[in-house]
């Protein structure tokens, strides 16, 4: 590099080139640091205040993580069980993830997801009603969704999907039964038909 | 700090040390001294190569992901996201799920290779962020750091050094003040995630009774590697929650000081190299460390990468091309 060019590189900027790179940095940290302050719970209402003018850059950024991973505390895993029916009576069943079929691993992570990201929102089969009713609008669409790709993927016209969620047990369980053996908790999220939508 | 040690022209000292002054003077000589781009062309390399990797996934399936009757419908999006704010050109054209993810996989492999580099990384980002805002139900932990790794390959001189621009001689490498601020936006980012993620472990009591990587030890879905054998071994399962945690909450703190970074970065292979090989997130861990090369020195590259620079004279490192 002539000698010239090497000085015009190192340089240090302007006062004005600084101030006006300074700005968009400041911006940009702001809304790498307000996403994890203001959520997920527990979080404050002044937090979710001042994330409010960025959520626009936030948003087109996709920088709105809270990166919370495997926090508070590590839970149990889920999966969906499904049951199909096809119009000439043959039945399918299988499970969402697939650790036999869904490969390479990344994908089978990504459909994992699907499972782990619903069951948050479904209260177990024994909850007080009321609170099954109310929680039903967040996660049926969700479900619906689902059913519908299962029910394409699969040729299907019925879905029948159970939500499992796998029993983690204590390290005292483990050596004293098999892991097998352990119950799991299943909670029914319906039936849905091809046409009509959900039949449940 | 790795770009510290770049220093060359260190910005000039204010006139007054007041508190103030000093402030200013530390903003400026952070991110305003001109830095080798050679960690970033590193970082670049990686992030690309996993982001293809990552792309290439997404087509396996691509309809099913960003189709009109994809897992997550088009119209139930706004549920797990901040519609309009979290665009996404799949929303745009749904029919055109496999070619935009093509796409995506082509900016990358451009990316990794350092062909037509500013812009393999604007399509990069734009084909991430995509991914990310049309698929909410579907991504996690490694969508998350591509894009705090793309964010900065997209404002730097990324192909600065270790690509075929370089070779071409489209770029010319040299100490600049935007591989810089590049490298500084990913370390800070980097102690962001670090920071609220042992925080958030903080809320929990298994982290602080030493049991929550049995958590994750004895996730049947998560499993690739089976450690339940350290059921027998309590104490092993609480020092290794234990280091975890406190790792994840000085980071942020005990990254910056010359004499802890090397152990703070050298803690960073076995932590996430373990959660990639005992829970199935290799991608995920892969991620993490390409991120912990931003506060990697250049002179380490240089070392590690001198028979590869050698060998490629035209991708010559800035030190070089300043003799």
């Amino acid at each position: 590099m002539p000698p010239a060019a090497l000085k015009h590189a190192l340089k240090p900027w302007s006062p004005a080139a600084r101030l006006a790179a300074s700005a968009p940095i400041a911006i940009y940290l702001a809304a790498v640091i307000l996403p994890p302050l203001a959520g997920p719970p527990p979080a404050s209402e002044l937090a979710n205040r001042l994330l409010q003018p960025f959520r626009p850059l936030v948003g087109a950024l996709s920088l709105g993580h809270g990166y919370r991973f495997f926090a508070p505390d590590p839970g149990p895993g889920h999966s969906i069980r499904w049951t199909i029916e096809r119009a000439d009576g043959s039945g399918l069943s299988g499970s969402l993830p697939d650790c036999d079929t869904d490969r390479p691993r990344l994908l089978y992570h990504r459909r994992f997801m699907i499972a782990e990201k619903i069951a948050p929102l479904v209260p177990p089969a024994d909850a007080p009603a009321e609170v099954r009713r109310d929680a039903r609008a967040a996660w049926l669409p969700l479900v619906k969704g689902v059913a519908g790709q299962l029910l394409e993927r699969h040729a299907g016209t019925r879905v029948t999907l159970t939500l499992v969620e796998h029993y983690l047990p204590g390290p005292e369980e483990l050596i004293a039964v098999e892991q097998g053996t352990m119950a799991d908790i299943v909670t029914p999220l319906g039936s849905f038909a091809l046409a009509e939508g959900t039949q449940p | 700090m790795s770009t510290m040690s770049t220093t060359s022209h260190p910005v000039p000292a204010v006139a007054s040390r007041g508190w103030c002054a000093e402030w200013l003077a530390g903003w400026n000589a952070f991110w305003f001294t001109p830095a080798d781009p050679l960690p970033l062309a590193v970082v670049r390399i990686c992030t690309g190569a996993l982001l293809a990797w990552s792309a290439f996934v997404w087509l396996l399936d691509a309809p099913a992901f960003f189709g009109a009757d994809a897992w997550l419908r088009p119209a139930d999006v706004w549920r797990m996201n901040d519609q309009p704010w979290q665009w996404s050109w799949y929303f745009a054209a749904p029919e055109m799920s496999r070619p935009l993810a093509l796409l995506t996989l082509g900016a990358a492999v451009c990316l990794a290779l350092g062909l037509f580099t500013p812009l393999a990384a604007v399509v990069s980002l734009t084909g991430l962020v995509s991914a990310a805002n049309r698929a909410p139900l579907t991504t996690f932990g490694f969508d998350d750091t591509l894009g705090m790794l793309l964010v900065p390959l997209a404002v730097g001189p990324a192909g600065a050094v270790l690509s075929l621009d370089a070779m071409l001689g489209r770029r010319a490498p040299q100490p600049s003040v935007r591989a810089n601020i590049a490298l500084r936006l990913l370390q800070v980012h980097l102690c962001v995630v670090y920071l609220f993620s042992g925080c958030g472990k903080l809320l929990g009591a298994s982290w602080w009774e030493g049991t929550a990587l049995w958590g994750a030890i004895a996730n049947v879905q998560y499993r690739t590697l089976d450690l339940t054998g350290l059921a027998r071994h309590p104490l092993v399962v609480n020092a290794l929650t234990l280091v975890t945690l406190w790792w994840e909450v000085g980071y942020a703190a005990l990254v910056w000081p010359r004499l802890t970074r090397p152990l703070v970065l050298a803690m960073a292979a076995p932590v996430h190299l373990g959660i990639g090989l005992a829970m199935g997130m290799m991608e995920f861990g892969l991620a993490m460390l390409v991120a912990n090369l931003a506060f990697v020195g250049p002179e380490t590259f240089r070392a590690v990468l001198a028979p590869v620079m050698n060998r490629f004279p035209r991708s010559l490192e800035p030190s070089e091309r300043l003799a």
